[in-house]
């Protein structure tokens, strides 16, 4: 094997150029957010700009020892790596409670939470199991090491409790999906069961994962938008269910699906394009109708719990406070904002939006930037997973691959939580927007593992399939 | 590789994810503007401005209410930081219990909320709204607290301003100020805690002409919720409006003397202007200093004590007091005989004592005669014929038609109903019709001589003090009034619609003469009833009535206008428990009378008996 001969030899500065983008505007928010005027100075320590840039510099730091540890050992010392998180984990959940979950390591301010790691030792150790030499997919025993290895931390994590990462934890089975792992084979169990049926394999089983996520998906916008009406303009007066209105737009969502596929499919698979538009759109009204029905005979008090989870109640000032003055924040910044450090709701001494510093993060950014700025953010985001994407698919090695498709799906998970939670597309949990939420932990975390996947890419040529 | 497609299927997530929240973001961001009302809700970076309410006139432009400025030291709990209670304490004059309590006080003040739908309670106190820590203080008393305030955040002081009546009269016309409750609050958009509302007279039924226009102003606070300066260069801000000044037809001179005439007696005086149907004073007796209910501090000293006294100062006695008018009735009851046409004004009618008592005189040849010598067997023929006309057979069949046809009259001069005046607490008094017997009595079970004592003002009808003034002011436009009414205008606006309708009794003007004539008599001719009301100079035309009283010494009644031709002054005078009509209403009336259109009083020997009598039952 041979080691490429600087530190950057094939360093991907696009990848580190929007890590840099989001950091810097990160800081600018916090600063902006929990601006002290006693302590104006951004560099005064005792007020959390000064900590966030702090914990930046440290991850820069941080960073360089990565680069300057060879990139195999994590392949070689994946098991002792994802150990010892889980040794964090379990340690952690005899600390003193803060906010009523046992989640932080150390002391006062200064503390770590072992969940923000745990996520890299799970990453490591899987994309280890998923790419040794002899792995078989269809094998039950895969899914099984493989569900394993992410569900002991995510038990650990829930023990804290932290629903939060727990949720995130769940971004390790689309990683599963695209190296190829099957729920087939427990399929197969349940469905040959039925006498009289022998299958060798059903396309739900190893699918099932995408497909899983898409029903919760349309089970949950169905809930969101059953207890809504709509009313034209055109036709004044009439209201009609929001389920037709949901109806409408899978119609329209698979109609688009259809011209697309019909578009890339090869000329004679065209067909194929139809039937699968048709079951598609089947299945999904069929889904969304029974959902619908089921919810509306629920018994009240069941309907009350889900209501409130997924923010359908209206109760401003009680369970719903957070969402509802974090979307009058994002709402009220218009198309161009506010202005920096003009967030009337949103800023740390104003407090209408508890936790704006960190977990809603995104609401005094939006307030200040308005539409112009949200778009920003959301593209920078999604830039940033495309690009993963991209190195992840450019890797020979399936370690780095697996490892990078973690990374991305992590991120993936927390910027979709994160900003969800401000427009109503995702529950309240306490998730940071990576990069840019103020907080050691997460930044450090985060940055570790974008680091560990550059020193990777950079290496990527060093390593054979 | 076998897997590689999949990867599109995580681009597809991906990409789907970030164009559904590009679009959510501007729906909300751009489409949608509640989010934007929303957030101006939350920050509360609005300041209202209360404006001092309206100023208020008499008819000579003398001002009878203005507006002092006060100060209220505000509390925002949120924005307290480590509060040195000792020390504040000391700031304020306090104990440090006390100021604990008062935190206490101000929590439990505002009571809790009960979510109908989760049937959670939580306080309707809240850390973020302002509330006032200390109400009322004066200039001085702030002077010394303001230059420390800035060492204890979450304190400032609030300009106030609270009434003051320069005269210290006319309370129960006027009215007082307190803080608006917590179901006003909710009603209203326009009351927050602290804010005040009238409570009574007037500035309660005139609130929303008095309040004025609340102003706003929209402030950028800093990272410590200090203001720094106005929210985008103050367009959006509006100016609060104080409202226009309204003037009263009270003469506020009348109204101090009419009170000083009833000190130590129980009764009320009404004074209108005929022509107009304005108040020129109403005095209700005994009454307190309007002075004593300026504030929250002076309500809660004050207001107990005159819930609680025995002669009920609080209570609106013109308005709310339903009296027998006595005898001042028969002027009513000698219009409607004429007009109906079962006398006229030459029918006489013998001094029959065995059919109700009456006082030695002649008998009566004619009308004014019988209102001159107020002869009690004359108005008992007078409605009985009015009552029984003969239209049926059976005497109690006739008496139903009669009586309500009777009853109808009397509803025309505004009696049995609420006289639609500008204030609140107003009674009906009763006019009894024939439903009114058929429940005492049973359907035509009943007759004149059952009900005969309506006739002389007795038995089941009553007036408010208020209507009796009215009826001297029919009697002095000889036909018709204006509703009686407070407001002369508000700021320039002149009179107000609803007192610009002529009412006409259904009784003819031309009828009017012989009853007007007889009143003068009453005055001025021997044998009249109220000669001690004879006065100067000024022609008064008046009638004293007598109410009986079951539990006591009979109320002295007097109605009067003056002069006799083009009227300016129409006088009710009810004294309660004082004896005959004559002897102390009707020199009261002159007195009034005489000080309204003279100015001074030329009989100093009637004012000085006047002025000291003693007519309180101890």
């Amino acid at each position: 094997m041979r080691k490429s001969d600087s530190l950057t030899g094939n360093f991907d500065w696009i990848l580190f150029a929007v890590y840099c983008i989001l950091t810097l505007m990160g800081v600018a928010t916090v600063y902006s957010t929990a601006f002290n005027e006693e302590h104006p100075h951004l560099l005064d320590f005792s007020q959390k700009y000064g900590k966030q840039v702090i914990w930046v510099l440290f991850s820069l730091f941080l960073g360089l020892l990565v680069f300057l540890i060879d990139s195999d050992i994590y392949k070689k010392f994946s098991i002792p790596i994802y150990a010892f998180t889980l040794v964090l984990l379990v340690v952690v959940l005899f600390m003193p409670a803060v906010n009523g979950a046992h989640a932080w390591l150390g002391i006062g301010s200064m503390g770590i939470q072992p969940a923000e790691f745990a996520k890299i030792g799970t990453a490591i150790l899987l994309a280890r199991f998923l790419s040794s030499i002899n792995l078989k997919q269809q094998n039950i025993q895969t899914v099984l090491i493989a569900n394993g290895i992410i569900i002991i931390p995510m038990i650990l994590i829930l023990l804290q409790p932290d629903a939060g990462t727990f949720v995130v934890f769940t971004s390790f089975l689309f990683v599963m999906y695209r190296e190829g792992v099957t729920y087939d084979p427990l399929l197969l169990k349940l469905v040959n069961a039925i006498p009289g049926v022998k299958f060798r394999e059903t396309w739900v089983g190893s699918h099932f994962i995408p497909i899983l996520f898409v029903l919760i998906f349309l089970s949950v916008a169905t809930l969101l938008i059953s207890n809504q009406t709509i009313e034209l303009s055109f036709l004044p007066g009439v209201q009609i269910a929001g389920i037709y209105g949901m109806f409408f737009f899978l119609f329209l969502f698979i109609l688009l699906g259809y011209f697309f596929m019909r578009a890339i499919f090869p000329k004679r698979q065209r067909r194929r394009a139809l039937i699968i538009s048709v079951i598609a759109l089947v299945l999904a009204t069929i889904l969304t109708g029974t959902v619908n029905v089921a919810f509306q005979k629920l018994a009240s008090h069941q309907k009350d719990r889900i209501e409130l989870v997924l923010g359908l109640k209206e109760d401003p000032d009680g369970d719903d406070y957070n969402r509802n003055r974090a979307m009058a924040a994002v709402g009220s910044g218009g198309f161009s904002g506010k202005g920096y450090r003009k967030a009337s709701v949103s800023s740390v001494e104003s407090n209408h939006v508890p936790e704006s510093e960190t977990d809603f993060i995104f609401c005094p950014f939006a307030e200040e930037w308005g539409f112009l700025g949200s778009i920003v953010l959301v593209g920078l985001y999604l830039f940033m997973l495309l690009r993963i994407v991209i190195i992840a698919e450019r890797q020979r090695s399936t370690f780095n691959r697996v490892y990078a498709y973690a990374v991305a799906m992590i991120l993936f998970y927390h910027f979709a939580i994160n900003i969800g939670m401000n427009i109503e597309f995702a529950p309240v949990i306490g998730i940071p927007l990576p990069f840019f939420s103020y907080g050691g932990s997460s930044m450090m975390s985060f940055s570790i593992m974008m680091f560990i996947l550059l020193k990777l890419d950079s290496q990527r040529k060093d390593v054979l399939g | 590789m076998k897997f590689d497609s999949r990867k599109y299927v995580i681009i597809t997530f991906f990409v789907l994810i970030g164009i559904i929240y590009v679009f959510k973001l501007f729906y909300m961001q751009v489409v949608d503007d509640s989010w934007k009302l929303r957030a101006q809700q939350i920050a509360e970076k609005r300041r209202q401005i209360t404006p001092p309410r309206a100023v208020v006139f008499d008819r000579f432009g003398k001002k009878i209410i203005s507006n002092r400025t006060y100060y209220n030291l505000m509390m925002v709990e949120k924005n307290i930081i480590d509060l040195d209670t000792l020390a504040f304490a000391k700031l304020i004059g306090w104990t440090v219990e006390e100021v604990r309590e008062r935190f206490i006080e101000i929590v439990e003040g505002e009571g809790k909320y009960t979510n109908p739908h989760t049937g959670k309670t939580t306080s309707n106190y809240q850390k973020i709204r302002p509330y006032p820590f200390i109400k009322e203080l004066t200039a001085e008393e702030m002077a010394s607290i303001a230059p420390h305030l800035p060492k204890y955040p979450g304190f400032y002081e609030q300009v106030a301003s609270m009434r003051n009546y320069p005269y210290s009269c006319g309370a129960n016309i006027l009215g007082y100020l307190s803080e608006a409750n917590r179901e006003e609050i909710g009603k209203d958009r326009f009351y927050r805690p602290g804010s005040v509302i009238g409570r009574a007279g007037i500035e309660r039924f005139y609130e929303k002409q008095f309040r004025g226009e609340k102003g706003v102003k929209y402030i950028v606070t800093s990272a410590l919720n200090n203001e720094v300066g106005s929210y985008e260069n103050g367009v959006y801000d509006t100016l609060a409006v104080q409202a226009e000044s309204i003037h009263l037809g009270l003469d506020v001179i009348l109204q101090q003397y009419g009170e000083k005439l009833m000190q130590n007696k129980k009764g009320t005086i009404v004074a209108l202007e005929p022509n107009t149907g304005e108040v020129l004073a109403m005095v209700s007796s005994p009454s307190y200093d309007p002075n004593l209910l300026i504030g929250n501090r002076k309500i809660r000293q004050n207001y107990p004590k005159l819930l609680n006294n025995i002669n009920k100062p609080l209570f609106p006695r013109p308005l709310a007091s339903e009296y027998p008018p006595g005898s001042i009735f028969k002027l009513a009851q000698a219009l409607i005989g004429m007009q109906e046409g079962v006398i006229t004004k030459n029918s006489g009618f013998p001094c029959t004592k065995s059919l109700v008592g009456c006082h030695g005189h002649p008998s009566a040849q004619n009308v004014s005669q019988a209102v001159k010598m107020s002869c009690n067997p004359y108005f008992y023929y007078v409605t009985r014929k009015i009552i029984h006309q003969g239209k049926k057979k059976n005497a109690f069949h006739d008496a139903e038609i009669g009586l309500d046809r009777w009853a109808r009259y009397m509803q025309s001069f505004g009696f049995g109903q609420r006289l639609k005046t500008d204030i609140t607490g107003l009674r009906p008094g009763r006019i009894p019709n024939s439903k009114y017997y058929d429940k005492w009595y049973g359907h035509h079970r009943w007759q004149f001589s059952t009900i005969y004592s309506i006739s002389i003002g007795q038995g089941e009808v009553t007036l408010t003090p208020l209507q009796m003034a009215n009826l001297a002011a029919i009697m002095a436009n000889r036909g018709w009034y204006y509703t009686p009414h407070f407001v002369k205008s508000i700021g320039d606006s002149g009179p107000l619609e609803e007192y610009t309708n002529k009412h006409y009794t259904m009784v003819d003007s031309k009828h009017f003469g012989p009853v007007v004539e007889g009143m003068r008599a009453v005055v001025e001719d021997p044998g009249g009833t109220a000669k001690l009301a004879k006065t100067e100079g000024i022609q008064i035309c008046g009638k004293t009535g007598t109410a009986q009283n079951p539990h006591g010494k009979d109320h002295s009644i007097f109605i009067s206008f003056a002069p006799m031709n083009e009227p300016k002054i129409a006088v009710a005078v009810f004294v309660e428990n004082a004896g005959f009509g004559g002897t102390w209403a009707a020199p009261i009336a002159s007195l009034m009378i005489e000080k309204y259109l003279k100015g001074e009083i030329s009989d100093q020997l009637k004012e000085q008996r006047i002025l000291e009598a003693n007519l309180l039952e101890d």
